[in-house]
């Protein structure tokens, strides 16, 4: 620890630094130095301290790790153990050598999208973009313009270059969603008086005259999020599943189903930091763009879920155009159950920011009466009105 | 392996917690660095447990901060003792003393009520261990006052004046992956994954907890609850689960497993209605050799 560090190991930690981030890790660039002063701490004789030692500075989240440990193997199997001489100029990393397998969209993502063709194209590019666009820091730099044209734009008619606009837009206001929803306690004309705030305002008076008060704000809803993601659903469904990856990320209490002709869970796939990681872990369980029995599939979710998912603070909302081939009695039972259990039920349809549409299929007709609101989610701006419908 | 190394493993297993080398080596880097330690695993593999035995080893006291949804700063940082101060106000009515000098009694340090974070930043003397457990349930919005916190560890309170810690506080967070944290935080701290343990090490933490569990009951239990995590269950049970069942049966005189045995004691390793139906029918269908699994990967 007293003698100066050979310069080697200085190089070779920031080479592996960067061999890391060639693999997809994201090591921030004040790294290097932290796992310098960790190698430090350790003894860099021992290969499996060294391993422990820079696990522990590098990776940052479990999905890492086996990237971390491959990554390690192969860097540091061709150096001896003991740090080499002192003038020994670090190997660049191997550009020869395929980077591991990410875990990522790049390959499942084709099978995603197969079908697609001038869509797929565009999400290909906006799954990929996501990667290199995940600082927050740059959300600001969409003009002001830009937004109010995205926003009210409806999201079949996008072009590709509006994508990394919308993509930045989408998550931010999932977030300020997740926010509000979020939010404990407001400023009230009655209810507990707030201490803090009273005696601020008489301070100097002499005495309290004034009471302030608080109250607490109603906590918030347990969200379930019923996507319909089949084939007439496509030109939108892809958009709301990125609008719910970033409220997953956000807000704690949302479950996402998606249907088509099945049933599936998928908030665990949602948890991927990136959204090209659920785009491609959502591709191996949904059945995308297939047929649509809705009324099937909410019958399904009140059986094997409701007792979970069901209850007074629970707003489910049904992401879907309510073309179903399926028996429209059974989705009006199934919606029935629902509201049994004292759930809100909120339709989102993105067909009704058409001007000229009508709820006219016969799945529409029977869940008409029975949900609690029935709203477009057709372009940024609708989701961006959610929030009221999702106060308890 | 580093002495020191060796000294907080040897230290933690002192005080019945199994370790092995990544725990140990994160411990130790946490406290040689002086960083934050992120931990993260599923429920009840034994993360808020590092922090206890980290102040144990330590010697120093532990300052916990429970997170939940909602919590704010008046509740971690520190609040007016309000109810002290009107009392005093109302005491002080009529004494003729200019308003700034009210202001000054009521707004010091008797009337400052110190929460978690505040407590382990103006603790004297050793620095005390600070555990901010299931940070994931918190808002964002508070995990971005807690980075505030831990990269300069003091705190202004405009009417007192600013309390800078003398030795930063060992910090631990822990979280059950219910959110993502920011990439801010993780950004800060040293991270830790405590997967659940292998056999050989559950075992070991059977025998180390509760020594009137024999061998081969250890092995058993062990075998079930590695068997158990690999179905799919809605909530997999930990180690925390291994250790109730493994008293529950200790209490019960049992050397060995049986089916009804099983079936009987089945409440303390799952706590959902399905998961129970579930392996009660493999149970009904395999006997106890079904979760047992004599052929199964990895004895001890």
């Amino acid at each position: 620890m007293d003698a100066p560090r050979p310069r080697s190991l200085d190089a070779a930690v920031v080479a592996f630094a960067a061999r890391l981030r060639a693999e997809g890790l994201e090591p921030p660039a004040g790294h290097a130095l932290v796992a310098l002063r960790a190698l430090e701490a350790v003894d860099v004789a021992d290969r499996e301290e060294t391993r422990l030692a820079l696990r522990a500075v590098f990776p940052s989240r479990p999905e890492e790790l086996p990237i971390f440990d491959r990554a390690f193997d192969r860097f540091w199997a061709a150096r001896p153990p003991r740090m080499p001489a002192v003038n020994e100029v670090p190997l660049p990393p191997d550009r020869r050598d395929p980077p591991v397998a990410r875990t990522d969209g790049a390959r499942a993502e084709p099978r995603v999208l197969a079908g697609l063709a001038p869509l797929a194209e565009t999400l290909r590019e906006w799954a990929e973009g996501e990667a290199a666009e995940d600082d927050d820091a740059r959300l600001d730099t969409a003009a002001l313009s830009d937004i109010e044209v995205v926003a009210e734009k409806d999201f079949s008619t996008f072009t590709p270059d509006e994508l990394p606009a919308i993509r930045r837009l989408t998550r931010r206001l999932a977030r300020r969603l997740a926010g509000r929803l979020g939010r404990r306690r407001v400023a009230g004309r009655r209810g507990a008086v707030d201490l803090r705030r009273t005696l601020r305002r008489n301070l100097g008076k002499g005495e309290v005259i004034e009471l302030a008060y608080r109250r607490r704000a109603p906590r918030p809803p347990r969200l379930v999020v019923l996507c319909d993601v089949s084939g007439s659903m496509d030109l939108y469904s892809r958009f709301l599943v990125q609008f719910l990856h970033a409220l997953a990320g956000a807000f704690a209490g949302l479950e996402v189903f998606t249907f088509s002709t099945r049933l599936t869970r998928v908030t665990p796939c949602l948890r991927a930091r990136s959204f090209a990681q659920s785009l491609a872990a959502l591709a191996t369980v949904t059945d995308w763009s297939g047929g649509t029995r809705i009324g099937e599939c909410i019958d399904r979710f009140v059986r094997e879920w409701g007792r979970r998912h069901l209850g007074r603070r629970t707003v489910v909302i049904i992401l879907s155009d309510g073309w179903d081939t399926g028996d429209p009695d059974l989705l009006a039972g199934a919606l029935s159950a629902i509201r049994r259990r004292g759930s809100r039920l909120v339709w989102l349809n993105p067909l009704l920011g058409q001007p000229d549409y009508a709820p006219e299929t016969r799945g529409m007709a029977a869940a008409l009466p029975l949900v609690h609101a029935f709203l477009p989610a057709h372009n940024l701006a609708s989701l961006a009105r959610l929030e009221r419908a999702l106060r308890i | 392996m580093r002495p020191e190394i060796r000294k907080i493993r040897d230290a933690m297993e002192a005080a019945h917690y199994v370790t092995d080398a990544p725990v140990a080596t994160a411990v130790h880097l946490a406290v040689t660095l002086g960083r934050p330690l992120l931990i993260e695993g599923h429920a009840g593999v034994g993360k808020t447990e590092v922090a206890k035995v980290l102040a144990a080893v330590q010697q120093t006291n532990l300052i916990r901060l429970q997170c939940y949804e909602g919590l704010d700063a008046a509740q971690a940082l520190y609040e007016w003792n309000y109810p002290k101060q009107l009392l005093r106000i109302k005491l002080e009515e009529g004494d003729g003393r200019p308003v700034e000098a009210r202001e000054a009694t009521i707004f010091s340090e008797p009337f400052l009520l110190k929460r978690p974070l505040l407590q382990a930043i103006a603790q004297p003397g050793p620095p005390p261990v600070l555990l901010i457990d299931e940070i994931d349930r918190a808002d964002e919005a508070f995990e971005a006052f807690l980075l505030e916190i831990l990269s300069d560890f003091q705190v202004t309170i405009p009417e007192v004046g600013t309390i800078r810690a003398a030795r930063p506080p060992h910090v631990v967070l822990t979280s059950n992956r219910t959110r993502e944290l920011t990439d801010a935080l993780r950004r800060r701290c040293l991270y830790l994954w405590i997967d659940f343990p292998a056999l050989d090490k559950e075992v070991r933490i059977i025998r180390a907890r509760l020594p009137g569990v024999n061998e081969r009951l250890a092995v058993e239990i062990g075998r079930v609850m590695q068997r158990l995590r690999r179905e799919r269950l809605a909530k997999l049970p930990g180690v925390a689960e291994t250790l109730d069942w493994a008293a529950a049966l200790a209490a019960l005189h049992a050397d060995h497993l049986d089916a009804d045995l099983v079936t009987e004691t089945l409440g303390c390793v799952l706590k959902d209605a399905d998961d129970v139906r579930k392996v009660e029918r493999l149970l009904a269908t395999g006997g106890v050799a079904a979760l047992v699994g004599t052929d199964g990967d990895g004895r001890p």
